[in-house]
């Protein structure tokens, strides 16, 4: 039997086997690569790469001029140019269209009606519309999944809310889909009418949570006629109007001009969820039916006589943005105390960021399906832009310089009028521009695919990623393909943005490798872990030996 | 006739402001030569002992090879006698622009001690220096902003040199290095137990020879 006095001596060769095994350890999460680098590797995708087409050209027979139940409708060269039928619907009200335009359209007999011409100018002064609420990629308690889904950009579904004109059917495309119909959609549609036009507009609150309407910078009386509230403010008027009823504002606008109507409970929230629109009013003339509702926003198919007397084409552009912690606190739950909840107690829009930024409802890419302004050399092209995010925005339209006619509804003097390349708007400002397309070296530099864009640089990404956010393109006729898209120098130009994973931010940025990782250095681990048994093994054996010997 | 003399006089400056050559620059519209010493001997060599001739590239093409850089030389490592006459072909085999630049040359002969060609494009121009006696490893690079850390870094040794610089791409490893992530898979962890309990199993199995030999 060996004495203790072996054991002891072997405590020395313990240590001498810790320090040799802290001096071979290796690197087991990170480590330095030597002389060459890694040779890299492709990033890993978590859904399978699907490369969309830039256009489904889904309804060409939409963009040729046509005539509808006798109102003209003009040509919208665009990929998804907006349904004519709804164009007529909206033109004449639900109570004057064919049944076949009706058929055609989405929209309830009741959204719209227009009467009584009470001046005797050939055209209805009596109208009224009924609005709804809509949400658009919502919590669903059937599906992890958001419900019905709107993608903004290829794979981006913010929580997000709009005003609809009164729908009937179904809000999906059919049985079988979780896509929104094309109707509805955001941002919330521009409202227009004539000035002098008696209108009455009646919220029927589909939602669940309480909402108004307020209209800003349209001229209305504080009261209705019966001194309900008119204003749509809670702390000045009546309760906002609850889930399931309905409340009528009236206005008859005296003053013509590009105006907003938003939504005023919880206003920080409530609007920057979607609930604002652009309002217009149009000037009066004889004979002027106008275009009530521009679903979408962006071209406007029948123009007033106003706009017509001047203007080659028009555009409504509405500028919005999303902070996805806003949008995420309709995701996250199905029951709406924790929905309210969120939204309204823990969410503080104090800290709010914005993260995506959409022209028209939709961030590039998708802006070239919709948001496109498509234009001939030599015309005059009314733009009327509206900005509802809470950041500024500047607007610069490559290779022009338009003139700023309007601010907030009211003309500037003519004299005083400026013609510049950058427009700012600050929140819930609008302008109308006149784009001359004119190649003077001044107002164009000619025919063109010409970018046009927020200039503050965080409105051109989608969540950071670049190129997204409000990214648009001003396109001359003679470069526009048949299915509305521009004719770009490269024909594989688009193929890194129309993927799923790109926005994901999961594919590398110009197709290259990313460094990626290193093989564990099995040498060393080997090494390592032999030195460490030895260690145990001789521990053990000297316990052992210990409390056996004497 | 005063027009035509003055158009003269300038076509005739022209080839004079190409070419210029001022305090150890010579300078032309495709690049730049500084310090070009064909003849002058350092203090401690007696005599050129030795014409040596290098060609060296430039490019992004000769960094292909070499994962997360961008620039380099098609060589980066060079070696010549003692007291040589070293006559460089630089050669950019980019459109942008690229140099030779070599540092530590002594300063009473080569003013800051450097010696470079610079080439504004692709294209190629020879000038020569002559090195000191002692052995010393001298600092090649392209001093264009980012190009030295991006790739473009090379060395000369002296004789037996002093030793090899830092980061030279292919050749010594970063004095800095980036940290990678290390892609573990079970069966890195299986190895390493495996190890830690054959390790422990030898000394079992060597107690219980010992312990018999002792029974012995």
């Amino acid at each position: 039997m060996p004495n203790k006095r072996l054991y002891y001596r072997l405590i020395p060769v313990v240590f001498a086997l810790i320090a040799l095994s802290t001096w071979l350890q290796p690197d087991f999460f990170q480590r330095a690569s030597g002389i060459d680098l890694p040779k890299g590797q492709n990033p890993q995708l978590s859904q399978a790469l699907k490369v969309e087409k830039p256009c489904v050209d889904l309804h060409p027979e939409w963009r040729k001029a046509q005539t509808i139940d006798n109102v003209a409708i003009s040509e919208s060269l665009l990929c998804e140019p907006d349904n004519p039928y709804n164009i007529a619907a909206f033109v004449l009200g639900m109570n004057n269209v064919s049944m076949r335009t009706m058929m055609s359209s989405r929209i309830a007999e009741d959204a719209l009606i227009k009467s009584d011409d009470l001046d005797g100018d050939g055209d209805p002064d009596i109208i009224r519309i009924k609005l709804e609420v809509l949400e658009l990629n919502g919590a669903t308690p059937d599906s992890p999944n958001p419900f019905p889904t709107y993608d903004i950009a290829p794979g981006i579904q913010p929580g997000m809310w709009a005003f609809s004109p009164k729908l009937r059917g179904m809000s999906v495309k059919n049985f079988r889909s979780q896509k929104a119909n094309a109707i509805l959609r955001a941002p919330s549609p521009v409202i227009r009418v004539e000035q002098g036009d008696k209108v009455y507009i009646t919220l029927e609150n589909t939602h669940y949570f309480p909402h108004t309407l307020h209209f800003h910078g349209v001229d209305h009386p504080f009261q209705t006629a019966d001194g309900g509230d008119n204003d749509g403010v809670p702390v000045t008027g009546q309760k906002p109007v609850m889930p399931g009823n309905t409340r009528t504002y009236e206005l008859q606008p005296r003053h013509a001009g590009t105006m907003l109507y938003h939504c005023h409970v919880q206003t920080d929230k409530h609007l920057m969820m979607g609930l604002n629109g652009m309002f217009v009013v149009e000037e009066n003339r004889p004979n002027n039916w106008v275009q009530t509702f521009n679903v979408g926003a962006g071209h406007v198919r029948h123009s007033s006589v106003a706009i017509k007397e001047k203007f080659d084409r028009e555009y409504d552009l509405h500028y919005q943005s999303i902070d996805k912690n806003l949008a995420k606190t309709i995701q996250q739950s199905n029951d709406i105390r924790e929905i309210s909840k969120k939204m309204h107690r823990v969410y503080n829009m104090s800290e709010s960021k914005e993260n995506y930024f959409m022209l028209n409802g939709h961030s590039f890419p998708y802006t070239l399906r919709d948001a496109l302004i498509i234009a001939k050399p030599d015309e005059n092209i009314k733009l009327r832009i509206a900005n509802t995010q809470h950041s500024n925005i500047a607007v610069h339209i490559h290779g022009h310089k338009a003139t700023i006619t309007h601010y907030d509804g009211v003309e500037q003097n003519p004299a005083a009028q400026i013609t510049r390349d950058v427009y700012g708007l600050s929140a819930a400002q609008r302008i109308d521009l006149n784009l001359q397309t004119t190649n003077d070296g001044l107002h164009s530099y000619g025919e063109g695919v010409w970018l046009f864009h927020d200039h503050v640089e965080m409105g051109v990404a989608n969540d950071g990623i670049s190129p997204g956010g409000n990214v648009a393109l001003l396109v001359y006729e003679s470069l526009l393909s048949e299915t509305g898209m521009p004719n770009i120098l490269r024909a594989d130009a688009l193929d890194d943005v129309m993927t799923n994973s790109y926005y994901a931010k999961e594919r590398a940025l110009w197709g290259k490798k990313e460094a990626g990782t290193l093989a564990p250095d099995y040498l060393r681990i080997i090494l390592f872990g032999l030195l460490l048994g030895l260690t145990l093994g001789l521990i053990i054996f000297i316990l052992r030996g210990l409390t056996k010997a004497d | 006739m005063k027009k035509i003399l003055l158009l003269s006089l300038f076509l005739f400056s022209f080839p004079s402001f190409a070419a210029m050559n001022h305090g150890g620059m010579i300078m032309d519209e495709k690049g730049m030569i500084m310090n070009h010493n064909p003849d002058k001997l350092p203090k401690d060599c007696t005599e050129i002992s030795e014409d040596v001739d290098i060609t060296i590239r430039g490019g992004r093409k000769f960094a292909k090879d070499y994962a997360g850089k961008m620039f380099t030389y098609d060589k980066r490592d060079w070696q010549v006698p003692p007291c040589a006459r070293v006559n460089v072909t630089f050669i950019n085999e980019d459109d942008i622009r690229h140099q030779f630049m070599i540092h530590g040359l002594p300063g009473y002969m080569y003013p800051k001690g450097m010696f470079t060609i610079e080439l504004y494009g692709k294209g190629q121009k020879t000038a020569s220096f002559i090195v000191p006696s002692r052995d010393y490893t001298y600092y090649i690079h392209c001093e264009v902003s980012q190009h030295t850390e991006k790739g473009m870094k090379g060395q000369l040794k002296v004789g037996k040199g002093s030793g090899d610089l830092d980061s030279i791409l292919g050749l010594t490893p970063p004095l800095t290095p980036d940290l990678y992530p290390i892609k573990n898979s079970h069966y890195t962890w299986i190895t390493l137990i495996f190890s830690i309990l054959l390790g422990a199993v030898f000394i079992r199995v060597l107690s219980y020879f010992l312990s018999k030999r002792e029974d012995v």
